[in-house]
């Protein structure tokens, strides 16, 4: 049962053959490294993290997932003690985000959205910085690992603004990681990059895993968020979903729809306004549809196909992965707000 | 060791931020060439206070040989042969002809004119700064003992040139007059010295003691040449230094947070009052280079002497410290590099003009005064002329000293303070 599920698991993401790396979903629940109890931040009056509650466990690869501006990065800013929390409260390995923010500061590693290393240093300039202000000893040798460890051995003296975006990344990723840290953050790490780094950088992560790192990562990639053991929706600055990545798409209650229809795009349009329908996405030419009653209405259009003007060719059924879990939140969401626009 | 550590943190952001300067070739360009060439322009810029090739239209409308002579006096030829003859110190009276006529020379350059002796004379539209109209009638008037006054027009709105035309014209007429008075001595017909001779030996030496010039022997203390650049170096010197100072490293912290690595650099352990130290510890030593090399062309090519070079080094090094803290504060505090050097710029306006770097602070009305006290250069000029001009010792300087270290260590902690978070 399990080891199908697996299976299953490396069908829906065909682009990354990684079933061999994946770290396998933890059955005991490890000991909490992150607790955040109520954490909120507020710019003005917008309130941009709105009270989250959860805990990331030790030893896990928790994946943050959410639109742009959903929160993401604040949340993050706040745990590495950049930007001060307006409410509640947040600790790593039981200290406090804020108040002992000097103290935890050498216990992790943090690697921010944009690029930010110092562009006209090389890398190993770069890394012997960061190594020298984490107050490592023995920084030659820390550094010349990490540059091998990293591929980085072809362009050790090269100033950083010339690297690519993937090595970037990755020299980004080796500066927060040269004090060897027990705990990652990494906002949107694969973010513009082709798919060949992202697997790189992937599978990198997983290789720090090994060590027992924690890793917290931020992605709105929803091919990544299947990497994860655990995984956090946050929408609006609210945690609306979080679990592993298979308990979430059980949550969403069986498999999924799949129709197939010609012409599929005007098929996307129509679908949409078919009552009972939630929402309708085109996969590899099929239309993956989102319905209350999935059952019910293949039994309807058994009887009677409503579409004059679409060519009906088949069905089956899908196993849903993070995409149409993200999709049925992000949606969830989004009737509830219609409803409560309609209430008022 | 936790010194040794914070130490070794300290040099980790010293020799990036370094870096940073070396390979920002631009900016070394900017270093290397701005300060000696600014130093070097300013100083020939101010180093003539004095009036030179004034513009002066000139008229003699009278024809008595008096006007010819005194008109021959301006055209610096030597008529003061009387003078000289009648003194009892020939040399001396010889020597002031000569500055004099030097004097005379340099200041004006003489512009024929044709027009109205009486009527109104415009200056600009004339292309001139000055006008100097003997009278009709002039000669006559000193024959029959009711001297008229010669007319003088100047162009008041250069502060500096009127004034010294006008003393310069004064003592022309004054000696001239001088001269005058002995040439009558000279000429006198021999009954009037025998009836002179019959008066009381003392009424004879009041007599003649209103005939010599009194004067003062003035002492000019501090800067006896009166060489403006004297003055000027050390405020130049100063505004220089400042203004680099505060421009370099007002970008530092303000660029890190626009790329993003200042929240890279706040998550290590590094401690608030170590990125300061770190950051301003590179650039205090290129402005140190730079100030000694403008200070080195201000006396190898002005000629500016250097006095108690130990104490002027604490004066130079406080300085130098305040400023880049005040230039630090300006970056923790600003959000973007363009913001921090709008506000340089606002700040370094007022430091220009309010410090007393190109005019003594007494001119300024005590209100305004207390501003000055606020800024760097202000003290350093201060201190800086106190012992290079008027060799004062530590003790006269020391309030300056302790406002240089005050200022450098409020503005430290200001900007240590600014960066406990990355908030934008």
């Amino acid at each position: 049962m399990f080891g199908l599920d697996f299976l299953r698991n490396f069908d829906s993401s065909p682009k990354f053959g990684l079933l061999a790396q994946c770290p396998s979903p933890k059955q005991s629940m490890p000991k909490p490294l992150i607790v955040l109890k109520d954490l909120a931040k507020k710019f003005g009056r917008t309130a941009a993290v709105d009270k989250i509650t959860m805990s990331v466990g030790q030893g896990e690869v928790f994946g943050f997932l959410g639109a742009n501006g959903a929160g993401k990065t604040t949340t993050i800013r706040m745990l590495c003690g950049l930007t001060r929390p307006t409410a509640g409260i947040a600790s790593i390995d039981g200290l406090d985000v804020w108040r002992d923010r000097f103290r935890i500061r050498s216990k992790f590693g943090y690697v921010s959205q944009k690029f930010s290393l110092y562009s006209d240093l090389t890398v190993r300039e770069n890394l012997r910085f960061f190594a020298g202000a984490y107050r490592q000893d023995h920084i030659n040798d820390r550094v010349e690992r990490m540059v091998k460890e990293m591929d980085l051995e072809p362009y050790r003296d090269a100033r950083a603004a010339k690297l690519s975006g993937g090595y970037r990344q990755l020299l980004s990723m080796a500066c927060a990681l040269i004090h060897e840290p027990a705990l990652l953050f990494l906002d949107e790490p694969t973010a513009g990059l082709d798919p060949v780094h992202r697997q790189q950088i992937w599978d990198f992560l997983y290789q720090v895993t090994q060590s027992g790192t924690t890793i917290f990562v931020t992605t709105h990639y929803m091919d990544e968020a299947e990497r994860c053991t655990d995984v956090g929706f946050v929408q609006h600055g609210r945690l609306v979903a979080k679990g592993s990545p298979r308990e979430l798409k059980h949550g969403l209650g069986g498999d999924l729809l799949e129709v197939h229809v010609e012409p599929p795009m005007a098929a996307v349009l129509e679908l949409r306004k078919f009552p009972g329908i939630n929402a309708v996405d085109l996969r590899s030419g099929r239309l993956r549809i989102h319905a209350d009653d999935p059952q019910a209405l293949m039994e309807q259009w058994q009887q009677h196909w409503p579409f004059p003007g679409l060519k009906w060719l088949g069905y089956s059924w899908a196993e849903p992965d993070m995409e149409d879990v993200f999709n049925a939140y992000a949606q969830g969401r989004h009737l509830q707000n219609q409803v409560q626009a309609a209430v008022k | 060791m936790n010194l040794l550590d914070s130490l070794k943190a300290i040099l980790t952001i010293a020799y990036k931020e370094f870096v940073h300067v070396w390979r920002d070739r631009r900016v070394l360009l900017l270093i290397l060439v701005l300060p000696p060439f600014f130093t070097l322009v300013f100083g020939h810029a101010f180093e003539g206070a004095a009036v030179r090739d004034v513009s002066t239209m000139f008229i003699n409308a009278d024809g008595s040989s008096e006007s010819q002579k005194f008109t021959d006096l301006l055209h610096t030829k030597d008529v003061l042969g009387a003078l000289v003859e009648g003194s009892d110190n020939p040399d001396k009276v010889r020597k002031d002809i000569n500055d004099l006529l030097q004097n005379l020379r340099d200041t004006f350059a003489w512009k024929p004119w044709v027009g109205d002796p009486k009527g109104p004379i415009d200056l600009v539209r004339n292309g001139a700064d000055a006008a100097i109209v003997i009278p009709p009638g002039w000669g006559k008037s000193l024959q029959e003992g009711k001297p008229i006054a010669m007319r003088a027009v100047l162009d008041g709105s250069d502060t500096n040139t009127a004034p010294s035309v006008q003393q310069l014209l004064q003592q022309a007429l004054f000696v001239f007059q001088l001269n005058e008075r002995y040439e009558l001595i000279k000429n006198l017909p021999a009954e009037v010295v025998d009836l002179g001779e019959q008066l009381s030996p003392e009424t004879q030496h009041e007599f003649s003691s209103s005939l010599t010039p009194w004067e003062f022997d003035t002492e000019i203390l501090y800067n006896p040449k009166l060489l403006f650049v004297d003055y000027v170096v050390p405020g130049m010197v100063g505004l220089i230094l400042q203004l680099v100072t505060v421009t370099l490293i007002a970008s530092t912290i303000t660029r890190e947070r626009e790329v993003g690595t200042l929240s890279q650099l706040l998550v290590t352990p590094l401690r608030q009052s170590e990125i300061v130290i770190g950051k301003v510890v590179p650039y205090l030593f290129i402005s140190m280079f730079l100030i000694v090399g403008t200070i080195a062309i201000g006396h190898l090519h002005f000629g500016i002497k250097i006095y108690q070079p130990l104490l002027l080094s604490v004066v130079c090094f406080l300085f130098l410290l305040c400023s880049l803290g005040l230039g630090l504060l300006i970056s923790a505090f600003s959000k973007t590099q363009t913001q921090a050097i709008q506000f340089s710029v606002f700040l370094l306006l007022p430091i220009i003009l309010l410090s007393g770097a190109f005019a003594p602070l007494s001119q300024l009305p005590g209100s305004i005064r207390i501003f000055s006290e606020l800024f760097p250069l202000t003290h350093f000029c201060r201190a800086f002329r106190s012992v290079n001009m008027y060799q004062a010792d530590f003790g006269f300087i020391a309030a300056d000293l302790f406002a240089l270290a005050a200022g450098a260590m409020i503005t430290g902690i200001g900007a240590a303070y600014l960066l406990r978070t990355a908030d934008d």
